[in-house]
């Protein structure tokens, strides 16, 4: 499913994707790798939303968490198996991250267990890996063993036991030295103050670098030996790498099995976690219809959340085109945003936030309506609507969902209403699935659409409140309105604009005068107030 | 720490390492460095490579890691432009270049991690302009002064004075602080100095750590005269070494010890030829 960038706003595609972002690397490769679900995918996108649900339901949230936390700490190894491959030599760090890379998947693995995960969803777990670095192992770190080479353990021991000579001979030769000269050599090289000692320096020592003031002396070693020691150990070491790298190799299809299978993890514990926090279902795929119960429009039910407010899951069935109509702040928006909403979740493979869904997998969601163009614009607001209804209409067919959102406001009424009947006429002849929320009179019954409505607010008088007490307007209007998607009979238009209007705090004597203007009906003239 | 390129730093990190190696401590080393960009390229001066002795524990960037003798390697860390850091311990003595993370606060986490994995000190070669990742802690810092900033005796021993004097700042006290508190965000620069000598004369002025003080020599001195200049995070210093050589010129050794004990207040060693000058047990007093 595609969405332009003004769409996959409006629906929340872009904050669903954010919600079920990976953690890690391999996630989001596994994720780049997958198109979202169309039509024909919907066998697959069931099984993933059917596992989904399941493990959301069988895991417990916290569990999840961790089980995400251990992801997010599983260090990269294919750069180091990439090098290994290519024949390049591999570092000793290298050979410790791919320890780790093992220590984690080991990690991620018990507490899959420990979260009651099924054994044929467990986290790969490398043992053969684990065991190549076994040797070199001692906790968490590494070095590169005696174990590892045959040359090893005697290179080393050569090396260690020239270098003690070395010492020996260093400190037999410092003290002869700093007896004569009176000063205690220190290091690989030294300076011997000319107004310390100016004399012949002892044959032991060299001169490195001299001054008028000071002479940079060295001790003067036969190191042949040492230096064939340590070209020995070089030697030994790199075969041992070599060695240990080529049998990392023969580990590349295991380990590249493994990132993918973390990839997978990380995508199906996204949607777990969304599952949790949101609730999901399990759809039954549809074309040409949506419907769903107690649907969840999930970024506004966050926000809500964030800002200490209900949320009130809505319910809708759709088929074919409809109009929606109902009072202002009745959720008309939200309404059509939840039904794009939940097409993007099926088309992501994510539980869709509802109780039960039936839902398409469409090829696209449009957006035409609202305000769609920053304040310095080259389109004005209706000029963007037309553009974008052209465009809707360029796309409409039975795999698109076109939501319209109180098209042609804007303009002159009549003309306005005119174009949306249209427009819905020839979504209609295209098949496409379309609703359309709009305060024009009339306009399902003219376009042969279906007519559904916000219950709104039947009857409801509000108490007095502090005009300037938005806050408190804002809860009364959220405790009366009635959000229930209800099929519209004739006529039952009413926006509720004028006791919003008041609730909200407009001038008294301006709500009742254009109450007394509202019911003598449009186009005659009011009696002056 | 040094004040100047060429001050001795590395031949005192060297000599603290002898010292302890003599008394049977095992230390943890690494480097404030500028990753990839070490200020003796500025010359064309390799780094300086220093000899760690077998259990040395050791931070250092991936590109620095030798490859032979092998070292164990315990963790790794932060990025730094020459790959992760990596926390080892030297199993065959070995000679490498040290480097170490790119900020003050990579490198305190370093040093904690290298607190964390061994039992001894840890020694920081350090730099100057990166020293502020040791302000408000227990760490000691031994300032490097020489030859190589200053012509005379009298010039280097007043060099190292003016770096100490800063470098000691007194942390805030709220029992003598001032009716007026000025807090400066970031450097203390020349304009700053400027303004608090005209409009600021007897308030407490602070900056968050001595390092940010960036004004030098007679307005430092006048500053420090007319306001009661503080820190939030003061540095512990507690000792100067000295070295008589610089490029084309050599001091008296002894003569130059004892100036900079002298000027800075504090016990100064020149670790080469063993001269001493100051109170040496000031050394384990911190400053107010």
């Amino acid at each position: 499913m595609t969405a332009d960038a003004y769409a996959a706003q409006r629906i929340g595609l872009d904050w669903l994707r954010a919600a079920v972002a990976p953690v890690g690397a391999f996630g989001w490769r596994h994720d780049e790798a997958i198109a979202p679900y169309g039509p024909g995918d919907e066998e697959p996108a069931r099984a993933e939303i059917a596992t989904c649900v399941a493990l959301a339901k069988r895991l417990p949230a916290e569990a999840v968490e961790r089980l995400r936390s251990a992801l997010r700490a599983v260090p990269e190894p294919m750069p180091i198996v990439v090098r290994a491959r290519a024949g390049d030599p591999l570092a000793d760090v290298d050979f410790y991250e791919l320890g780790r890379f093992g220590d984690a998947l080991d990690v991620l693995a018990r507490r899959w267990d420990e979260a009651g995960g099924s054994p044929e969803g467990r986290p790969p777990v490398l043992e053969r890996l684990r065991n190549l670095l076994a040797a070199g192992r001692d906790g968490t770190g590494f070095y590169l063993a005696d174990a590892f080479g045959a040359d090893l353990p005697a290179a080393r021991g050569a090396l260690r036991a020239a270098d003690e000579q070395l010492d020996r001979r260093r400190l037999a030769a410092a003290e002869r030295v700093g007896n004569i000269l009176g000063v205690e050599p220190s290091g690989e090289e030294f300076v011997v103050m000319r107004d310390v000692f100016d004399g012949a320096l002892p044959p032991e020592l060299h001169v490195v670098r001299e001054t008028p003031a000071y002479r940079v002396a060295a001790f003067t070693f036969e190191r042949d030996e040492r230096e064939r020691a340590f070209a020995r150990v070089a030697t030994a070491e790199e075969t041992a790498r070599r060695e240990l790298a080529s049998r990392v190799v023969g580990e590349y299809d295991a380990i590249v099995a493994a990132t993918r299978a973390l990839g997978a993890l990380d995508r199906l514990l996204a949607r777990i976690a969304f599952a949790q926090r949101w609730g999901g279902c399990v759809p039954a795929f549809t074309a040409g219809r949506l419907a769903f119960r107690d649907g969840v429009f999930a970024p506004l039910a966050a926000l809500l959340a964030e800002r200490g407010r209900r949320y009130t899951p809505i319910g809708l069935e759709l088929t074919g085109v409809a109009v929606l109509t109902g009072p202002n702040m009745g959720g008309k928006s939200a309404a059509l945003a939840t039904a794009g909403f939940l097409c993007a979740c099926v088309s992501l493979g994510v539980p869709p936030a509802a109780r039960d869904a039936e839902l398409p997998l469409l090829e696209r969601v449009m957006w035409v309506g609202g305000d769609a163009s920053p304040p310095a614009r080259l389109l004005s607001s209706y000029a963007d609507e037309i553009v974008r209804g052209r465009d809707a209409l360029a796309a409409a067919s039975p795999r698109t969902l076109v939501l319209i959102d109180e098209f042609a406001r804007t303009t002159g009424p009549r003309e306005g209403r005119a174009l949306l009947i249209a427009l819905l006429e020839a979504l209609r002849a295209r098949g496409a699935l379309a609703l359309a929320a709009t305060h024009f009179d009339g306009v399902a019954e003219t376009a042969g659409a279906a007519h559904l409505r916000i219950a709104g607010l039947p009857g409801t008088t509000f108490a007095t409140l502090d005009a300037r007490d938005l806050e408190g307007a804002l809860d009364a209007i959220n405790a009366a309105m009635d959000y229930r998607i209800v099929e519209a009979s004739a006529g039952s238009g009413a926006s509720d604009a004028l006791a919003l209007a008041e609730l909200l705090g407009l001038d008294a004597e301006v709500v009742a005068r254009a109450r007394a203007v509202h019911r003598r009906g449009a186009g005659s003239t009011p009696e002056p107030p | 720490m040094g004040t100047a390129k060429n001050a001795g730093k590395t031949t005192t990190f060297n000599a603290l390492r002898n010292v302890a190696a003599r008394r049977g401590i095992v230390v943890a080393v690494t480097s404030i460095g500028r990753d990839g960009e070490p200020s003796d390229a500025l010359d064309g001066e390799p780094k300086p490579r220093i000899r760690l002795p077998a259990g040395t524990l050791v931070a250092l960037p991936a590109g620095l890691i030798p490859r032979t003798p092998a070292l164990a390697i315990l963790d790794s860390g932060g990025a730094t432009a020459l790959g992760p850091m990596v926390f080892a311990r030297i199993v065959l003595a070995t000679t490498c270049e040290i480097g170490g993370p790119p900020t003050a606060s990579a490198m305190r986490t370093t040093i904690a991690r290298l607190l964390a994995l061994g039992d001894g000190p840890v020694l920081v070669d350090g730099a100057i302009d990166r020293v502020a990742s040791l302000a408000g802690g227990d760490d000691a810092i031994v300032v490097a002064t020489g030859a190589a900033s200053g012509a005379s005796v009298a010039a280097v021993a007043a060099a190292a004075a003016g770096t100490v004097a800063r470098l000691r700042l007194p942390g805030r006290d709220p029992s003598s602080e001032r009716e007026r508190v000025v807090t400066i965000e970031g450097a203390l620069d020349v304009r700053d100095a400027q303004e608090l000598l005209a409009h600021a004369a007897g308030a407490t002025v602070v900056v968050s750590d001595p390092t940010r003080i960036a004004v030098r020599g007679a307005l430092f001195e006048t500053l420090r005269a007319v306001v009661d200049l503080r820190c939030e995070r003061p540095l512990r210093i507690v000792a100067c070494t000295t070295s008589p050589v610089g490029r084309g010129i050599t001091l008296p050794a002894r003569a130059l010890v004892q100036a900079v004990a002298a000027a800075t207040g504090l016990p100064a060693f020149d670790v080469v030829s063993g001269l001493a000058g100051g109170t040496v047990r000031a050394a384990a007093s911190r400053p107010a």
